[in-house]
């Protein structure tokens, strides 16, 4: 369970690059890679559980994709999804945490980096309170 | 810098092909501090305040205190009803779940119906507040003052289109902004409230009274119709509040902080409420209120703590009424995603924005056709958007709470006379709290049934239509059409019948279910349609 690489997956352009350059990063330390899907609605609406139920049917597909990815780019890795009902930020810090991840690799922004000031952008929280490095993939460079 | 927050859980593995065991995710579950803050946030106490103090004191005049004290006490009985509710089933679609399970699903129907035609009703209120206060804030009070001009709904407009795009995008405060948005709101509203005492007190203020301990006696109050108006409107002033009891439906080892951080927040708001409507009236008397119901918290600041002092109290109506916005947009939002996943509502209401993950589809639904609901209400009834959306509101609140407490009674019918302690909190309390709420709902149809008591200068609607009221030989009144209150709040509820007929018609799978009863008072119920939770294939 130690050296994981944990890879933070939401099937935009940036997180499908970030899971090619995962792949390879695991594969070149024969680490497993955990691929996690992170969510939480926002409790000033009240109650969430259906809500959760189907963020979370949403985050299962997701990552299905993405493991079916990573297996086509390499089946000799070992990979785990996981989903976490906590912000994508805390619940990629925690997985970290818990697997001793070696780094985590998370995508850029993209070309929408306004949104990204706005809405607070993962790498950039993960920057500043990740104890392992991180590795943050440009939408479109590898 | 530390790597975890101090109440996330471990993660759970959830490896795919089995169901993903959402009970078994340790989630963020909220503290004491946070359920306290999201249940008097949702509240929106100086929000409340500036869209209903001129209203009451319209309909019972000096006891409006007595009417903020009396209709806390449904309310009160009715969280009840949502927290012993809400631990069997916590669920998005609340009242539409728990009818469903308890009363039957065409019950269950028309109370989500409710649910959503209340959240609706509600908007263009916001919006003109937020209309209103925004020109306050500026010094541009004769725009302010045409509250139904193009300007105050332009930006009322302007101000739906931010909130739910904030909804549909997924933007969030962070817990300590929350914190203290809400902290602030409160010291403001205290301090208008001891300010405006302090110079009743010290004399010179124009028409001033001193409060009485008449002000809290609620049988001072003429009518009963005149009550149940008051009544209905400071129903509205706690709308919200058990979300306090609802929000904490993961916290289900640490029983008592959802009791507690609801308990906690009801004092709150109560505190404020009787102290500032006490406060207000004392200024210039209630008839002040009265005269600028429609922006009375921006006329009483400006002479309460003057200028620039007076901007503080607006910004706070300002922040408030957009933690209100936000909170009745996303659990209508919710509402009609739970609605669809249970197949009763189109299936779109339950999409997930792929990249946002809200529910994006039901939101900007929502979002439409309220900004449609807020023109349209300000076209047809211009100068009483405010009036009219505010009286008729107190009709779906008492309509869908009534039936949340009826439907505790039915559900956990079994267990009622097991305790004392359920006899009291899921037998007698929800029931007795239902009970009010019905009558207020048929006494206050008839009194708005007369244009006359609508507040909105008389104005009727449907003026075709011709009434006369007969008890034996106790002649009420004849009139002619009806007051818009009735026909907005009533209205409403109604056109759902038609819907869920026609909904039965072409989806009968909701509908094809038969009355739950508790099992038991802690064990969580079964899901409600078989095979939607957990399905991963």
């Amino acid at each position: 369970m130690a050296g994981d690489i944990v890879l933070g997956y939401d099937g935009t352009d940036g997180s499908k690059a970030a899971l090619r350059v995962a792949v390879s990063v695991a594969r070149a330390f024969d680490a497993p890679l955990t691929i996690v899907f992170g969510y939480e609605p926002n409790p000033m609406g009240g109650e969430t559980a259906d809500y959760k139920d189907q963020l979370e049917k949403i985050g299962s597909d997701m990552l299905r994709t993405a493991v079916a990815e990573a297996n086509a780019l390499d089946p000799s890795v070992q990979v785990e999804p996981i989903v976490a009902a906590l912000r994508p930020a805390e619940s990629l810090l925690e997985a970290a945490l818990e697997r001793q991840a070696r780094v985590i690799v998370v995508g850029g922004t993209g070309e929408r980096p306004i949104l990204g000031a706005i809405l607070g952008s993962v790498p950039h929280k993960l920057l500043h309170r990740s104890t392992v490095p991180v590795l943050v993939v440009p939408a479109d460079g590898e | 810098m530390t790597t975890t927050t101090a109440d996330s859980g471990e993660l759970g593995a959830t490896p795919l092909g089995e169901p993903p065991g959402g009970k078994g995710l340790k989630t963020g579950a909220l503290g004491m501090v946070s359920s306290l803050v999201i249940g008097v946030a949702s509240t929106a106490p100086a929000y409340s305040l500036a869209a209903t103090l001129g209203f009451v004191t319209f309909y019972v005049g000096v006891r409006s205190p007595a009417v903020m004290l009396l209709a806390f006490v449904p309310m009160l009985f009715i969280a009840a009803a949502y927290y012993y509710l809400n631990r069997a089933d916590p669920d998005c679609g609340t009242t539409f779940t728990w009818v469903t399970r308890a009363i039957g699903p065409k019950t269950g129907w028309m109370a989500g119906w409710g649910i959503l035609v209340t959240d609706l009703v509600v908007m263009p209120n916001l919006a003109s507040v937020a209309g209103v206060y925004t020109f306050s804030l500026f010094g541009a009070h004769g725009i302010a003052a045409d509250s139904s001009g193009f300007w105050v709904t332009f930006v009322g407009v302007a101000w739906l289109v931010i909130m739910t795009a904030i909804c549909y995008i997924g933007i969030e405060l962070s817990a300590r902004t929350q914190v203290a948005l809400l902290g602030a709101e409160i010291v403001i509203l205290v301090v208008f409230a001891v300010a405006a005492l302090a110079k009743v007190y010290g004399g010179g203020i124009a028409h001033s009274i001193h409060p009485a301990w008449a002000w809290f006696d609620p049988f001072k109050i003429p009518s009963l119709g005149a009550l149940s108006a008051g009544m209905l409107l400071a129903v509205f002033i706690y709308w919200g509040w058990d979300t306090a009891v609802t929000v904490n439906e993961e916290a289900r080892d640490t029983r008592r902080t959802p009791g507690r951080a609801a308990l906690l927040a009801t004092i709150v708001l109560l505190l404020i409420y009787v102290i500032v409507s006490t406060a207000a009236q004392a200024f210039h008397g209630p008839g002040f209120l009265t005269n600028h119901s429609d922006d009375v918290l921006g006329h009483l600041a400006k002479d309460v703590l003057g200028s620039p002092w007076d901007k503080l109290l607006i910004i706070a109506v300002l922040t408030s009424a957009s933690a209100s916005t936000q909170t009745t947009v996303l659990p209508a939002a919710r509402s009609s995603l739970s609605m669809a996943v249970h197949k009763a509502f189109p299936k779109r209401f339950a999409d997930i924005h792929p990249r946002f993950l809200s529910p994006g589809f039901s939101t900007l639904v929502f979002g439409a056709v309220a900004i449609v609901w807020y023109v349209g209400l300000t076209l047809i009834s211009p100068n009483d958007v405010l009036a009219n959306s505010i009286l008729a509101l107190g009709f779906g609140i008492a309509f869908y709470y009534g039936l949340t407490g009826f439907a505790c009674v039915f559900y956990y019918r079994r267990h009622i006379f097991r305790s004392m302690k359920n006899f009291i909190f899921i037998g007698l309390a929800p029931l007795l709290g239902a009970v009010m709420l019905t009558i207020l709902f048929f006494v206050a149809i008839f009194y708005y049934s007369d244009p006359a008591n609508s507040n909105t200068g008389n104005q009727a609607w449907f003026p075709a239509l011709h009434f006369s009221f007969h008890i034996f030989h106790w002649h009420l009144y004849v009139k002619k059409g009806l007051g818009p209150p009735l026909v907005l709040g009533v209205g409403l509820l109604l056109i759902g019948v038609p819907l869920m007929v026609i909904w039965r018609l072409r989806h009968p799978e909701f509908f094809r279910r038969d009355r739950e009863v508790a099992e038991s008072v802690d064990a969580p119920a079964p899901p409600l349609t078989p095979g939607v939770t957990p399905v991963v294939d």
